[in-house]
């Protein structure tokens, strides 16, 4: 079943790009790049039971290390590299004191993280200070440079199916058994034996990686990097997703991440009607994300993905059971 | 040396905002162990509100009254919502007070824009030892005092007052003497709002009021709020007014750029030495 799931998506991810009119390919682009970072809050918040409310700094981190090598002349995969790298370096940095925090304490610590990292770089004239970074150059490997919109998809989508396996592996393997143990009790997990502290850094380590990889992508992708693009509200945005796809659930982060950019572009056609008052969309978008994550977590605490399963499940047994 | 007299006060000015805004957070976790993050949201619907009414007419004290009704109001809402059914943990509570703050922001550009929005307060300048400041901000302080040494009266001196602090020391005890502990949640709810949406009213003359301004009041007050543990308002005010302080001294001798840096960086310390000093693990008695 399991496999299933990855071959359709698979097939999904290689297969829609090039059926997408180019309008709606950059809202593919995006809407990968954010799955591929909720795959690492997701695995934060469900597997180590941290919420980050400043996942979307990790992404700025990625994305102004790409890009600044890149502006410096450095070749464009290797500023995708680092990016990812860098990203964990920070969180490693800043995740040995943080960790220490819990529940509330670690949420408002990174929300502070990500308001520093902000009023930092708004100030970093190296970093083009406010008015942002420009003239990054297009990605490139080699001599080939990836110009239109279909080779960035392509490329975000690759970041997805890293982000997804790397989850996969580390979910089922030890670490993952002891993280899963830890955030249901971290005294019993301690005592058994379990590196809760290590494991746990690790974790929010790799999510910042997932998050500086797909910053990086974006980087080439847009061109162009300014503090106003990585807002508190987009690391609000990403927790949205991993609540209502359900965390720790490997699937979970996609089906979060598409319902809503999807939801978000439907009433976005809808408020930019001819008609509609001109803040309708910004209402819609913010009603949305508010709505659904405070539904979510009131009424389906787990997320779509197991709550779907549950009625799949159910409706089996119904079947098994006429039959 | 003048100057430096007018840093203080207008950072105690600036520090009684944040420790009314941190007393909120205090009311409301004490009772109901959730920390609110629309507390922010109080404060700018209140402002709003406030300036709203003044510009349609309504005289000054009418108006400000408004605002902070509708901070209570809001605060009730919010608290139905975030605490209202039953079995809902602090954990779940705390991202639902996070979605309503973003509700908040839908509701706030619906009805007043996204413009920064301010209205005119005590006017004039006010000369205090020789250093020249907005009297404004002497309003603040004198209006901030008396708030919270009424609050101290209520929650030591009347039943209602009582009985909150029963549930804040012990949820179980006060169920067992017959207090309805959700009914004092909810009531704390409105009380942080009613606090919330004062420091909205009380601040926006010297400061504009944007929908979005609620991040860097929910973290202000929680930087002073985190000083006491989220539990001591007396603490609150403290650390609130030392916030105010040492964000003017910074603002003004420093460079205004790193002002926010200082509430962050405090913050941040001051949680992580409370966790090295309570245990890496911190197992919850349930």
């Amino acid at each position: 079943m399991k496999r299933l799931g990855f071959g359709v998506l698979a097939l999904l991810l290689v297969a829609l790009p090039p059926l997408l009119p180019e309008r709606h390919l950059a809202t593919f682009v995006l809407l990968t790049l954010a799955a591929a970072v909720t795959v690492g809050v997701s695995l934060l918040m469900g597997y180590a039971g941290q919420v980050s409310l400043g996942q979307a700094s990790f992404y700025a981190i990625g994305a102004y290390t790409a890009g600044l090598l890149a502006v410096h002349g450095t070749p464009p995969l290797l500023g995708l590299l680092a990016a990812p790298v860098i990203a964990a370096v920070a969180a490693v940095l800043l995740g040995a004191p943080l960790l220490r925090l819990r529940g509330h304490h670690l949420a408002f610590a990174t929300l502070a993280v990500q308001l520093i990292l902000l009023s930092l770089l708004a100030q970093a004239d190296w970093a083009g200070g406010a008015i942002g970074l420009q003239g990054i150059p297009r990605f490139s490997v080699g001599g080939f440079e990836l110009r239109n919109d279909l080779g960035y998809a392509y490329l975000s989508c690759g970041v997805l199916a890293i982000a997804l396996l790397v989850a996969r592996n580390v979910v089922a393997s030890r670490a993952g058994r002891g993280l899963r143990a830890a955030a249901t009790s971290e005294v019993a997990a301690a005592a058994s034996g379990v590196a809760v502290g290590g494991y746990r850094l690790a974790v929010f380590a790799l999510s910042a990686a997932f998050a500086g990889l797909a910053g990086g992508v974006y980087a080439f992708y847009l061109g162009y990097l300014a503090p106003g693009s990585f807002p508190v509200l987009l690391s609000i945005e990403y927790v949205v997703m991993a609540v209502v796809g359900g965390l720790g659930t490997i699937a979970g982060p996609v089906v979060g991440a598409t319902v809503i950019v999807l939801l978000v572009q439907v009433l976005n056609t809808l408020g930019t009607q001819p008609g509609m008052p001109d803040y309708a969309p910004t209402v819609l978008n913010y009603a949305v994300y508010a709505l659904l994550l405070v539904v979510c977590v009131l009424f389906l605490p787990k997320g779509l993905v197991p709550a779907l399963d549950r009625v799949r499940r159910g409706s089996l047994d119904k079947a098994r059971s006429i039959r | 040396m003048s100057d430096l007299l007018g840093y203080i006060v207008t950072g105690l000015g600036i520090g009684a905002g944040f420790a009314l805004v941190a007393s909120g957070l205090v009311a409301i976790y004490r009772v109901t162990r959730v920390v609110n993050f629309a507390q922010g949201a109080f404060a700018v619907l209140a402002a709003m509100l406030t300036a709203s009414l003044l510009g349609s007419g309504v005289p000054h004290g009418v108006a400000e009254l408004g605002g902070v009704a509708l901070g209570a109001i809001t605060g009730l809402l919010v608290g139905v919502v975030a605490i209202g059914r039953p079995g809902t943990s602090p954990g779940t509570s705390l991202i639902v007070t996070l979605g309503l703050g973003v509700l908040a922001y839908a509701i706030e550009i619906l009805i007043w824009g996204d413009q920064p929005r301010s209205y005119p307060g005590v006017p004039g300048v006010a000369e205090v030892g020789g250093a020249r400041l907005q009297a404004h901000y002497l309003l603040i302080v004198a209006v901030t005092g008396p708030v919270f040494a009424v609050m101290a009266w209520f929650f030591a001196r009347t039943d209602l007052g009582k009985a909150l602090s029963a549930c804040a020391s012990n949820r179980y005890a006060a169920q067992v003497v017959g207090i309805d502990v959700r009914r004092m949640g909810l009531l704390a709810f409105a009380i942080g709002g009613a606090l919330g949406g004062l420091a909205g009213v009380l601040t926006t003359p010297v400061q504009q009021v944007t929908f979005d301004s609620d991040v860097a009041l929910i973290v202000n007050g929680f930087a002073a709020a985190v000083l006491g543990g989220l539990t001591r308002p007396g603490v609150a005010l403290a650390g609130g007014l030392l916030l105010g302080v040492a964000q003017t001294l910074v603002a003004g001798y420093g460079g205004g750029a790193y002002q926010v840096e200082v509430a962050l960086v405090l913050m941040l310390t001051v949680m992580i030495v409370q966790a090295a000093r309570t245990g890496p693990v911190a197992e919850t008695a349930r």
